[in-house]
């Protein structure tokens, strides 16, 4: 395959729309992994219309056989795999700790923090030997901050962040960068319905600049980390909440 | 007699038979606290309870695994029966294996994430419900440098060390309407079997040399940002994690 490749795991998901869109435009020829079918068909399509080379795969992220043989697959099939981008996840379960079930507690984790470290795992050994890559994981605000009745996803965020850099250093020697970004309060359909619309404009309104983030502004720090305008960045997190916190 | 700044606490200390969890318990029973060791090892255990007892101090000592759900509320059950109280807990226990990434296998992350954050998590749960009763009470969970450098070869361990720093701040807002505070110690490199397990003296010695203050760190540069943290004098503090490292990292 002459383009680069890009697989987004996530990229059907409220940012990983526009993240996708934004990465067909930089020219990647896409590879989206998605566990909503509905939405990864709706993405394929549109992306294929805009005359983006775009291909959906449904995926099980907890399941590390099934990213091994699905990274393995798109490996053949593409020859290369330039950009790996893990978007997937999210809050899942908000309980106080003293009711917060260790089972739910470890999912959250599951789906943050160890299917990022599995599709890690399975793009490295290929972007070491081509002596190039680039890997940009999720992490959120409340990686800093924390949240009340979020102790499993602020953990797991957190957790993305050491990872990341963890990840940078044993890459670095072989040309491989490896970073994160960590949106803030952003408008998407799922974040949007947990709050009642008073609510939303409110918390809105307390971010610094005033609005919540965009998906495609989140889009575009990942275009950002992905080029080689970031050549000499590695392990860093890239904060794109319109001021929200520092860190 | 002058008073112990921690008189009639109660404190478990998870990983108290060696290291930095040994010389905390040592230390905070010196304050007054009466000292309940939760370690794997139960001679290691043992062994802390009777120096913490041969100088005059209260402690229990119980065989624990906080990666078992069972095991940790054995621990907290058996703390409440010998001292009727919980006030504080120290989250130190904690293992560090290594692998790269591209060789680590699937069951070794479990294990590392499964100890040092979930258990971490496991032990809080198991003691907040007792905290929230009396509207008062104490965790100090330990970190490390390496959850803010990451560690070639222990992204797991970097991970699950970050991680308790997420689910600190997170517990510190749940419980901060309550009067319970929740912050994290982070050392830098200390003088413990830890480093040793992949590093030689020299190798470990040498690194005092890049740190501010001149020299590694000893387990008892730990106890006093814990007895502060664990009194009454750090009572406006919570969601903090406090750098006892010899200026190693400047966060």
């Amino acid at each position: 395959m002459e383009k680069k490749v890009a697989v987004v795991n996530g990229g059907a998901g409220g940012i990983g729309r526009a993240v996708v869109r934004r990465l067909g435009e930089a020219g990647y020829a896409l590879f989206i992994l998605d566990k909503n079918e509905q939405a990864g068909g709706e993405t394929l399509e549109e992306l294929r219309q805009q005359g983006y080379q775009a291909d959906y795969h449904v995926v099980e992220l907890t399941n590390a056989a099934e990213i091994k043989t699905l990274f393995a697959a798109i490996q053949r099939e593409a020859g290369r795999i330039d950009l790996l981008v893990n978007l997937a996840g999210g809050t899942l379960h908000k309980h106080p700790v003293q009711e917060f079930p260790l089972a739910e507690w470890i999912e959250v984790l599951n789906v943050n923090l160890k299917a990022t470290f599995l599709c890690c795992q399975a793009v490295c050994k290929l972007m070491r030997e081509r002596k190039a890559g680039v890997i940009i994981n999720t992490s959120s605000n409340f990686g800093i901050t924390g949240g009340a009745g979020r102790t499993a996803y602020a953990a797991s965020k957190a957790a993305v962040i050491a990872f990341t850099k963890s990840l940078a250093l044993e890459m670095a020697p072989h040309g491989v960068r490896v970073n994160a970004i960590a949106p803030g309060l952003t408008a998407t359909a799922r974040v949007m319905g947990g709050y009642d619309k008073a609510e939303w404009q409110r918390r809105a309104r307390q971010i610094p600049m005033g609005r919540a983030a965009h998906p495609s502004d989140i889009a575009e720090g990942v275009a950002f980390l992905a080029s080689d305008d970031a050549g000499y960045t590695t392990g860093q997190t890239l904060h794109v909440n319109g001021g929200m916190i520092f860190n | 007699m002058k008073m112990g700044r921690l008189e009639n606490r109660v404190a478990i200390v998870t990983g108290a038979g060696q290291g930095i969890g040994r010389a905390i318990a040592l230390g905070m029973a010196r304050e007054g606290a009466s000292i309940f060791i939760a370690d794997i090892n139960a001679a290691n255990a043992a062994t802390v309870k009777q120096e913490i007892t041969a100088q005059g101090g209260r402690a229990g000592a119980l065989c624990s695994d906080i990666s078992e759900e069972q095991s940790v509320r054995a621990m907290v059950d058996v703390a409440l029966k010998e001292f009727q109280r919980i006030d504080i807990l120290v989250n130190n226990a904690g293992m560090f294996p290594t692998s790269p990434v591209e060789e680590m296998q699937e069951e070794e992350w479990d294990r590392v994430i499964g100890t040092n954050l979930v258990g971490t998590f496991l032990c809080s749960k198991a003691v907040v419900p007792h905290l929230l009763a009396q509207r008062s009470g104490r965790i100090i969970s330990l970190t490390s440098g390496r959850a803010f450098q990451g560690a070639k070869n222990g992204a797991h361990y970097a991970a699950s060390k970050a991680g308790i720093i997420g689910f600190s701040k997170s517990l510190a807002l749940e419980l901060a309407p309550h009067g319970i505070t929740v912050n994290v110690l982070c050392p830098g490199i200390t003088d413990t079997s830890q480093p040793r397990g992949h590093q030689t003296e020299e190798q470990i010695y040498s690194q005092g040399q890049r740190i501010p203050l001149g020299r590694i760190g000893q387990p008892e540069d730990l106890v006093g940002p814990t007895i502060f943290l664990a009194s009454d004098a750090a009572r406006f503090i919570t969601g903090q994690t406090i750098l006892a490292n010899g200026g190693g990292i400047m966060w």
